[in-house]
């Protein structure tokens, strides 16, 4: 009993004398040691957000075209099958904002067996000359419908002729690009290759083509229109190595001084876009193009003249143009009505033109904008070719397409 | 190039290819016209979104007007400019409410969506106030020395005049039209790393009234409790407060227009409703909440 009220007595002095020693802190100490707290939380947030500024200059988007198409019965007897569904586009975009006017792109397509680089460029904006960018890598050519991205274009394909003299839409090279803020222009300068498709890592000859597009603005806010226009023009060559010889475009045979020289490729165009706000919005959109496209014939280095004369160049005068009808029903639709038409050789029609034809394609299509993220494309393209003793009908190629693209 | 051959190539086309003989595409387009034109006028509330700075000031019109016009609804909401005019090219709201004008980005992918140039009206004036502690002995600043102390390059108050003491940046989110503004117009470079982002100009003045060596920038309406700069264009001009007058005249050199965005031109309730933001009455409104009318 002694012994429970002795240890019953020591643990009450224990206590007691605990409860001493543990003063309440002073409402200062609390304060300081809680703003200590705070002071430290504060820094890592610090650190944090610098973190996610990083991370916030990183943009990533993208879209996938998931594609039905239908085909008329000369595709289907080129193809194999009148009808298949596919995925047309895969792509994701990265866009890196490192400084203030230094941009980075990377955009890579996965659609099915083709994994390949679409964009892959630098943008800098030049020092102490404001609003003009230098752009450096493979990127579009400077055209209305090829920089117009399919995941916004308002039918499934461009236009013959742009598909034709612009072939992958990209091009590697060097661009100076002048987008007015005051002045409602724009300007770009691009030197390129020339000759890439999207296979080729370096140039297949030495000179650089060089193109230039020019856009002038016209609003007028109080009719609710918008009118874009302006010329554009394309320099380059095709070098002939192994053959100097080369058919015109009205069938004639030409020669070249020697091998190894370069056949032009010139064109010029015009290109008129207008918006008008009635009734939810519409537009009329157009690009005439004309100039000399030019191919080299292939033939092998040690190739005779007979051989030569067999396979020329060619060197086409040509004329292409496309006008598209849009019209906005509501928040959600779009209807759209295209022409487009495509001559590679003007200087020749009927038999002699073989099968350098003409086509004349009318588009019709409806766009359902089901939310931000997914749109729904109804697609009805009629090409038109030129009859001729090589072409005697009317080729059954008509397409239907439904698309559904998801775009984030 | 007339209708009448393609009409033609598409019956010939339809009717000689069995497989493609059941598809009306022109008439099955035209019905879905129709019906999509009748669905596309129906819609009577009016939302907005858009800028934070004028948020107080969006919600003060909707219930002001919705208090005459109880047939009215009208919904405001906040997140920044940069999620206002996003909402408004996704459809998602009928006013976007924007303290910075529309980049020509944007202005191309309304275009490309909706075949407009949209619709701009500018509805309120406001100069960009740069907010000090009451304790600050800095009472001006040129445009210079804000854009060097936003860039990092000006770290100490002693360097315009102030306390030997480091300088805390507040400032906003990206998605800011007054960020974009403040940076295109003032800083024109990067902002400092350590500038801390706050969500909305009341996160900036708050921080700045308890912070003796913060600094701010936002819209004047939010500038309570603390001290506003004086700004001047440069060293030799003549530093203005933002106030009715300096703003009217153009002096204060950080003065901006606040708007509204559209897809399209108003139309009925949409009309109605910033005719009356733009009339008189709805102009008092902007004096009353702390900005400056147009007219």
């Amino acid at each position: 009993m002694k012994k429970l009220l002795a240890i019953g007595i020591f643990a009450l002095i224990s206590v007691y004398g605990f409860s001493q020693t543990q003063k309440p802190d002073s409402l200062k100490d609390v304060i300081e040691k809680h703003e200590g707290k705070l002071n430290a939380l504060d820094d890592r947030v610090l650190v944090n957000e610098a973190d996610l500024s990083k991370l916030n200059k990183i943009k990533v988007s993208g879209y996938i075209q998931s594609q039905w198409e239908s085909y008329g019965a000369d595709l289907e007897k080129s193809n194999g099958y009148n009808n298949t569904f596919y995925i047309r586009r895969a792509r994701i975009k990265f866009t890196y904002e490192a400084l203030d006017g230094v941009k980075f792109v990377l955009q890579p397509d996965f659609s099915t067996g083709n994994i390949s680089l679409k964009d892959a460029y630098a943008v800098v904006n030049i020092p102490k000359l404001k609003n003009w960018t230098l752009w450096a890598g493979q990127m579009n050519r400077p055209d209305y419908e090829v920089e117009y991205s399919s995941s916004q274009r308002e039918v499934l394909e461009r236009s013959r002729v742009i598909r034709t003299i612009y072939p992958g839409e990209r091009e590697v090279g060097v661009k100076l690009e002048y987008a007015g803020t005051k002045i409602p222009l724009k300007f770009q300068l691009m030197a390129m290759n020339g000759n890439f498709t999207g296979a080729q890592a370096k140039d297949v000859d030495s000179q650089k083509d060089i193109m230039a597009r020019l856009v002038y603005s016209v609003k007028l806010p109080g009719a609710g229109i918008g009118i874009d226009f302006g010329p554009n023009v394309y320099y380059g060559g095709n070098l002939s190595k192994n053959n100097k010889y080369f058919k015109n475009s009205d069938g004639t045979l030409d020669s070249l001084k020697s091998v190894w020289k370069y056949l032009n490729k010139n064109w010029v165009g015009g290109e008129i876009q207008i918006f008008a706000d009635v009734l939810g919005g519409m537009a009329i959109k157009g690009e005439y193009i004309t100039g000399i496209n030019s191919s080299p014939g292939t033939v092998a280095a040690t190739s005779t003249m007979a051989q030569m004369l067999a396979s020329p160049s060619l060197y086409n005068n040509f004329s292409g143009y496309y006008i598209y009808f849009i019209k906005n029903i509501g928040p959600k639709n779009q209807f759209v009505a295209k022409y487009d038409y495509y001559d590679p050789n003007i200087k020749l029609s009927g038999d002699a033109a073989g099968n350098n034809i003409y086509y004349k394609t009318w588009t019709f299509a409806w766009q359902y904008y089901l939310n931000d993220f997914i749109r729904i494309s109804l697609n009805y393209e009629m090409p038109k070719n030129e009859i001729n003793a090589s072409n005697p009908t009317d080729k059954k190629d008509n397409t239907l397409g439904v698309r559904i693209q998801a775009k984030f | 190039m007339n209708l009448k051959i393609k009409d033609k190539s598409l019956k010939f086309d339809i009717n000689k290819n069995k497989k493609m003989k059941n598809i009306k595409i022109l008439p099955i387009m035209l019905v879905l016209a129709v019906m999509a034109s009748l669905t596309a006028f129906s819609q009577e509330k009016i939302t907005v979104k858009g800028s934070d700075t004028m948020v107080i000031l969006a919600q003060k019109w909707a219930e002001l007007y919705m208090k005459t016009n109880p047939s009215a609804s009208i919904q405001v909401t906040g997140g920044g400019s940069g999620i206002g005019i996003t909402a408004l090219i996704n459809g998602t709201t009928d006013i976007c409410n924007a303290s910075r004008p529309m980049k020509q980005t944007e202005i191309e992918k309304l275009k490309a969506r909706y075949n407009t140039l949209g619709v701009e009206i500018p509805c309120a004036k406001d100069g960009v106030t740069i907010f000090l502690n009451e304790t600050n002995k800095v009472s001006e600043l040129t445009l210079q020395q804000l854009s060097g102390i936003y860039t990092g390059k000006i770290r100490n108050w002693k360097e315009v005049g102030g306390n030997d003491a480091e300088i805390r940046l507040y400032g906003r989110e990206n998605s800011s039209g007054t960020y974009t503004y403040f940076h295109d117009e003032v800083v024109k470079a990067d902002y400092a790393a350590n500038t801390q982002s706050l969500p909305g100009t009341a996160a900036v003045v708050n921080a700045v009234k308890k912070d003796v060596n913060g600094i701010g920038y936002g819209g004047a309406a939010y500038a309570v409790g603390v001290k506003n700069a004086k700004v001047k264009k440069d060293s030799n001009s003549t530093a203005y407060l933002p106030t009715k007058e300096s703003i009217g005249k153009g002096a204060y050199p950080i003065t901006r227009f606040l708007y509204m965005y559209l897809r399209n031109r108003p139309t009925g309730e949409t009309k109605k409703y910033i005719d009356w933001i733009l009339s008189a009455e709805g102009q008092m409104v902007v004096t009353e909440v702390g900005y400056f009318p147009v007219k």
